[in-house]
């Protein structure tokens, strides 16, 4: 099963073998930019804490009512500090986007979104506790009093419960009985729930009283967070879809229930290089505009002329309720446009070898990757994997790209062997192939892996396995 | 997390606590005690200490009246005012917050402010002061029970 159904020329080295790579630099600064990111979020956490300990915060620890309050005071310091690192991780910030692409940051946000809660909780429960120890209640009388006593403080109550609905429907389990829209829904109340939190901390919270340095800090952060939130989810997506005014051109079938939707528009040069990564589309057509889709390009945008005009193209598999619907496009209708976002794109290579596997729709944007990516006859690998022929999508276009490039193709077709974690059909599987069968060179290659998530978790186990590096592998979700 | 990472971010994170954390203790050493309790009196009520007016409903007497002691978390609020002809003339914390550096910091800042609104209001309905809630809302109760004993 491992024989290629198409062999890529033999590579012909024109330097040594082992010359130089040519995405050694972009991946070092790459790596830099990522291990800033991290030395920055930490940094944030720290300064949120060092302004309350430069304020002589530390003192309340003299007694044990100071000692509730002091933790509750860095409690909610560092809650609001995380909380604010999540919404800058789901701003689609380019420098995030390009350095961690848009999953890995959505994977911090979500591991993200419990710690900040319970910090939140843990805030108002020890405030509570050591308020009251003060003046002789219990917390609870403490919270009541607070609530009404104090401005503000109903406001921070209320979006203590907004932040607990939030989380509460983000859990995976409860997550899967709700539809997206739902979720999505509660989801905008963070918004709701960090403007309620905010009056208090100002007005209430004796560390940003006025003419403190530690004040205007926290205003400045909060404003940047609002102000990255405002450009890259509002304006960017506005300015983007007026600068391209796309239209629908052409929806044309691939294969039973898949389309390919084509659009024409104009500076498509501006977008050169985004094959393969993806946009939030809103089709704006009654009953459509509302939602959007995440759909990565299947090829890279064609310009005609030196203005830019130009067409791109989705392909698409009927997925939800949404995606039934695009199969009926008419032509020329209007088309938002958010993006592009992800890092499934040249942008990643980290090495001068290439393997590219993907599965069923998963397929599509290696398509538009393949087109694209630099490489040498012989450096790259094609794994493509589905139940039968008819689910490898865009396969003649691949098998031209792959002959006039010189890439390897494989042809993966079958169903998985019960009861066996594995990517691989049962024939494969069986004759105890792996991935390194297929590309023997994956160690040294940067492994692009598209298609649903458990089909994928197996293709990174197996590649771990192979000798590749976290850093080596790009990964495209497919399910959100 | 990759290993320059981790101990980059661990080294940037203790660097920035320890600044915080020396910063926070010079402060406290040159800070304290800047203001300390003006007089130990509690009144339970509001209670006129001088002046030549009578009590009762003869009213708007000129005077000194105080206020209640009112507790509080950062300690005991009480203020007194002056009266002249029916107007307040001047308000004077007895006690103000003070049970921490920092709360005799916030005290230091608001009690002025709150006492040019109270002369400008000539009453207790002002707004309280950001940064010091809990210390603007004892002054002006406060202040409201030294109004009440002087029938303002």
């Amino acid at each position: 099963m491992n024989t290629p159904l198409l062999a890529g020329r033999p590579a012909v080295p024109r330097r040594a073998p082992g010359a130089v790579n040519s995405f050694r630099g972009q991946h070092r600064r790459r790596l830099l930019t990522a291990d800033l990111l991290t030395v920055f979020f930490w940094a944030t956490l720290a300064l949120a804490v060092a302004l309350w300990l430069a304020d002589g915060g530390a003192a309340g620890f003299s007694t044990l009512a100071g000692s509730f309050t002091a933790l509750g005071i860095t409690a909610g310091l560092a809650g609001m500090d995380l909380v604010l690192c999540m919404l800058l991780l789901a701003a689609r910030v380019p420098v995030v986007d390009r350095t961690m692409g848009h999953d890995r940051a959505l994977e911090v946000h979500r591991k993200l979104g419990k710690p900040a809660l319970y910090l939140l909780l843990a805030h108002g429960v020890l405030i509570a506790i050591g308020y009251g120890m003060a003046e002789g209640l219990d917390p609870v009388s403490e919270l009541v009093a607070l609530w009404v006593l104090v401005p503000d403080m109903w406001l921070a109550v209320v979006a203590i419960g907004l932040f607990i609905a939030v989380v509460v429907t983000s859990l995976v389990a409860v997550r899967r009985r709700f539809p997206y829209e739902f979720w999505y829904a509660v989801h905008l109340l963070t918004y709701a729930a960090v403007l309620a939190a905010l009056p208090h901390q100002f007005s209430v919270g004796a560390l940003f009283a006025e003419g403190t340095w530690q004040r205007l800090y926290w205003l400045a952060l909060c404003i940047a967070t609002g102000a990255a939130l405002l450009y890259c989810r509002v304006a960017q997506p506005l300015l983007a879809t007026f600068r391209h005014q796309l239209t629908v051109s052409r929806v044309v079938p691939v294969a039973p229930g898949v389309v390919s939707i084509e659009m024409s528009g104009l500076h498509l040069d501006r977008l050169a290089g985004s094959g393969g990564r993806f946009f939030i589309w809103r089709f704006l057509a009654p009953g459509l505009w509302w939602h959007p889709h995440p759909f990565s390009l299947s090829a890279e945008p064609v310009t005609f002329d030196a203005g830019g005009r130009g067409s791109l193209r989705v392909t698409v598999r009927n997925l939800g309720r949404g995606s039934a619907q695009l199969a009926s496009l008419r032509r020329g209708t209007k088309v938002a446009v958010e993006g592009p976002y992800g890092l499934f794109s040249t942008a990643a290579r980290s090495r001068n070898q290439v393997v590219m596997i993907g599965a069923g729709i998963g397929i599509t944007p290696l398509r538009a990757l393949l087109e694209s990516t630099p490489f040498q006859p012989g450096n790259a690998t094609v794994i493509l994997r589905g139940h039968g022929e008819a689910e490898l999508y865009l396969g003649t276009e691949i098998l031209e790209l792959c002959r006039r490039r010189g890439a390897t193709l494989f042809h993966l077709t079958g169903s998985r062997p019960a009861g066996v974690q594995t990517w691989l059909p049962e024939s494969a599987s069986r004759a105890g192939h792996r991935l390194a069968s297929y590309a023997p060179q994956v160690a040294d290659a940067d492994v692009y892996i598209c298609g649903p998530a458990a089909w994928a978790r197996s293709v990174i186990h197996d590649a771990r396995t192979a000798g590749v590096r976290e850093d080596q592998l790009h990964c495209e979700r497919f399910d959100w | 997390m990759r290993a320059r990472a981790a101990v980059s971010a661990a080294l940037a994170s203790a660097g920035i606590l320890l600044a915080g954390w020396q910063a926070g203790v010079r402060v406290e050493d040159t800070g304290s005690g800047a203001v300390g309790t003006l007089s130990g009196t509690d009144g339970t009520a509001g209670s006129r200490t001088t002046g030549s007016g009578t009590t009762g409903s003869a009213a708007k007497a000129a005077g000194t009246y105080a206020g209640a002691v009112v507790q509080t978390r950062f300690g005991a609020v009480q203020v007194q005012i002056t009266v002249k002809a029916g107007a307040i003339t001047d308000v004077t914390a007895l006690q103000l917050t003070d049970a921490e550096r920092k709360s005799i910091q916030i005290s230091n800042r608001a009690a002025p402010l709150l006492r040019a609104e109270v002369l400008k209001a000539q009453s207790s309905k002002v707004q309280t002061i950001s940064g010091a809630t809990v210390t603007s809302a004892a002054y002006l109760t406060s202040l409201q029970a030294a109004l009440d004993a002087a029938n303002l």
